[in-house]
């Protein structure tokens, strides 16, 4: 009988997060040897939190009985009714899917990166317990490496798809780095929160907070280790920021024309990014005339991540592309072992480490 | 066969093939194509070099030539600056590996190096007497390079621009995020203009040092001398806005562009006025 890979496992989509949590607690290198015993010749664990997969070579019974096998092993330490929430595939359904799964086209976030170095702690646990054979090294090689192809070559993972993201992307073009850059929150709100959040995952220098109530606004400022000013400082406060986040419940605008017209003379040609994420909007609409100043609403947000969710689908088309092209071309290296002339590789399409721009 | 000139048009070829790919590069996110274009702005760097090699040749073979840059032709001159262009650029790109900015850069050193093939005669032309000095080999080399790297600023200006009206548009386009920020443009731009200014007012002063050695005055209002120091003052403009103001972005950018016009003027428009300077055109 031909050797054929099997795979075995189950991932955010098929199951629910209880029983993943459950598998994703269990030793990957313990596990290792016991679906050994249960008769593989190679096999190796892929355990994250949103994913758990067994891959593997059956050592001479049919795929079937040890996929059996495993799962009620699986079953038994875990504890878990496992059958229902698993998916199996077989030979190049397989070798698919772990390619998909390393380019981060599996991911619950499409294009994530953290994957790739999952996937390769999955291979060194099995090598490190002996459980790979050249098969295996072949395999997750492939796999690392059409991973970063994907990444390299596609743009799965930038177009961003939440108003949050966007904004940061946005604050990108305009300032580079933020690490240098102070932001201001004016008003409060989940959306606005989210957005500073992402702000100060950037390591920006320092975050403002100023509300008419100026409890809100020494809460929200003890909630981010930032500074609250009162309301009256508002026009100094907008003086030393570049990216102002407006999210008040203010029926008419409250950073007026004029006002940034004063903050955007002192501030003498530097940018000044305004996210205006209020309804009804708090920013006056002349102000994106003002030279250096450039005000997105809302709608304007929301029309980028929903751009971005239309190019995204392009990106994710050219990276199946690559995913399939080279899972063809493992099938081509598979069918050579077996005629005893080893194909080997191009290795002419490999990349030098992508250049920063 | 003229050497110098079959080694231009390699030259020639491989930067458009360079400025195809980092065109390429601006519409496909592909990293692939900004090092391609790296490494074909290399390969055309090198053979321009062997084709100024042979233009020196060929100039010395003239005994009276002998030991002076090859610059005192219209082709000699284009040649230098779009050497001197690409030189810079690849100085830049390999400091702060921005490859969008070839689209911006190169075109120049296409345009340069096409126009001296085309409109110019390759033909080594003696020296005239004033000319033979070892100043020639430093003071129109050291504006020439001044020029280029204001060449190379003018070409992050213009991506400014672009980022600028893309984030003011509120619709960026995929263009937009492979652009360097607007605040690193301005920043190159600035470093760029404040490393070539000096050099530029120290060709300009070489200039009126050996105006003094060979006529005894050192300054004479002839219009590439004008126009050299029109460019100079507006580019130190450009500086005071920057540097004593602290003005940025897109109003600092025109005026640096307006310096650019004028080196442009003071490189090409003046040899026709010029009756000292007018040997570009061969004329003087």
């Amino acid at each position: 009988m031909e050797q054929s890979l099997a795979l075995l496992g189950l991932n955010h989509k098929s199951a629910p997060l209880d029983i993943r949590e459950r598998l994703a607690l269990l030793s990957a290198s313990e596990l290792a040897k016991r679906i050994k015993a249960e008769g593989t010749k190679e096999a190796a664990v892929l355990s994250t939190c949103n994913r758990f997969e067994v891959y593997f070579m059956p050592a001479g019974e049919a795929v079937e009985t040890v996929g059996n096998r495993i799962t009620a092993l699986l079953e038994q330490i875990s504890g878990a009714a496992l059958s229902r929430y698993a998916y199996r595939f077989g030979g190049e359904d397989a070798v698919k899917h772990l390619f998909e799964v390393s380019s981060g086209l599996d991911s619950l976030v499409v294009g994530e990166s953290e994957i790739l170095g999952q996937v390769k702690d999955a291979y060194e646990t099995a090598r490190a317990a002996d459980m790979t054979g050249k098969y295996f090294n072949v395999l997750f090689q492939r796999a690392l490496y059409v991973g970063k192809k994907v990444r390299s070559e596609t743009g799965v993972a930038i177009g961003q798809t939440s108003v949050a993201s966007v904004s940061v992307q946005l604050a990108h073009t305009i300032f580079g780095g933020l690490q240098g850059a102070t932001a201001l929150v004016v008003g409060a709100g989940s959306m606005a929160e989210t957005t500073a959040r992402h702000l100060i995952s950037q390591k920006i220098l320092r975050l403002t907070v100023v509300n008419r109530t100026w409890e809100k606004a020494r809460a929200l400022a003890a909630q981010f280790l930032a500074e609250a000013v009162p309301w009256d400082s508002l026009p100094s406060a907008l003086e030393r920021a570049d990216i102002v986040i407006a999210s008040t419940s203010a029926e008419r605008p409250i950073l007026t024309r004029e006002m940034i017209q004063e903050a955007a003379k002192t501030r003498q040609g530097r940018s000044l990014f305004i996210l205006d994420i209020a309804m009804p909007r708090n920013v006056e609409e002349g102000a994106h005339g003002i030279d250096h100043v450039y005000v997105y609403r809302l709608e304007d947000l929301e029309s980028v991540v929903a751009d971005n969710m239309k190019k995204r689908g392009v990106e994710l088309d050219r990276a199946r592309g690559i995913v399939s092209e080279k899972v063809r071309e493992f099938g081509l290296w598979e069918k050579s072992l077996g005629s005893g002339r080893e194909a080997s590789f191009k290795h002419s399409d490999i990349q030098e480490p992508s250049r920063i721009s | 066969m003229n050497y110098e000139v079959v080694f231009l048009k390699g030259a020639l070829a491989f930067y458009a093939l360079a400025t195809a790919a980092a065109f390429v590069y601006l519409y496909n996110k592909d990293d692939k194509w900004s090092s391609w274009m790296f490494r074909l702005v290399g390969v055309g760097l090198a053979l321009h070099l062997v084709s100024f090699g042979f233009g020196m040749h060929y100039f010395w073979k003239i005994p009276d030539n002998r030991y002076y840059f090859p610059i005192n032709s219209f082709f000699g001159a284009l040649s230098f600056l779009s050497l001197a262009t690409v030189a810079v650029f690849f100085l830049i790109e390999s400091r702060h590996q921005l490859g969008i900015l070839g689209a911006f850069v190169l075109p120049w050193a296409v345009v340069g190096t096409g126009s001296a093939i085309i409109f110019a005669n390759p033909a080594a032309e003696g020296l005239v007497p004033a000319l033979q000095n070892y100043w020639i080999n430093i003071h129109p080399v050291v504006l020439m390079t001044a020029y280029a790297a204001f060449g190379n600023a003018f070409g992050v200006g213009v991506a400014l621009l672009i980022q600028e009206h893309q984030i003011k548009s509120r619709k960026p386009s995929e263009l937009c995020y492979r652009l360097p920020s607007i605040e690193d443009l301005d920043d190159l731009n600035y470093r760029i203009i404040v490393w070539a200014f000096p050099v530029l007012t120290v060709g300009i002063i070489m200039g009126g040092i050996w105006a003094y050695s060979a006529w005894g005055r050192f300054w004479g209002w002839d219009p590439k001398e004008t126009w050299a120091l029109i460019t100079a003052l507006v580019y130190a403009g450009y500086l005071h806005m920057r540097f004593v103001k602290g003005w940025r972005g897109k109003k600092a950018v025109y005026v640096s562009m307006l310096g650019f016009a004028c080196v442009l003027f003071t490189f090409l428009g003046v040899n026709y006025l010029s009756p000292l300077h007018g040997y570009l055109s061969g004329g003087g």
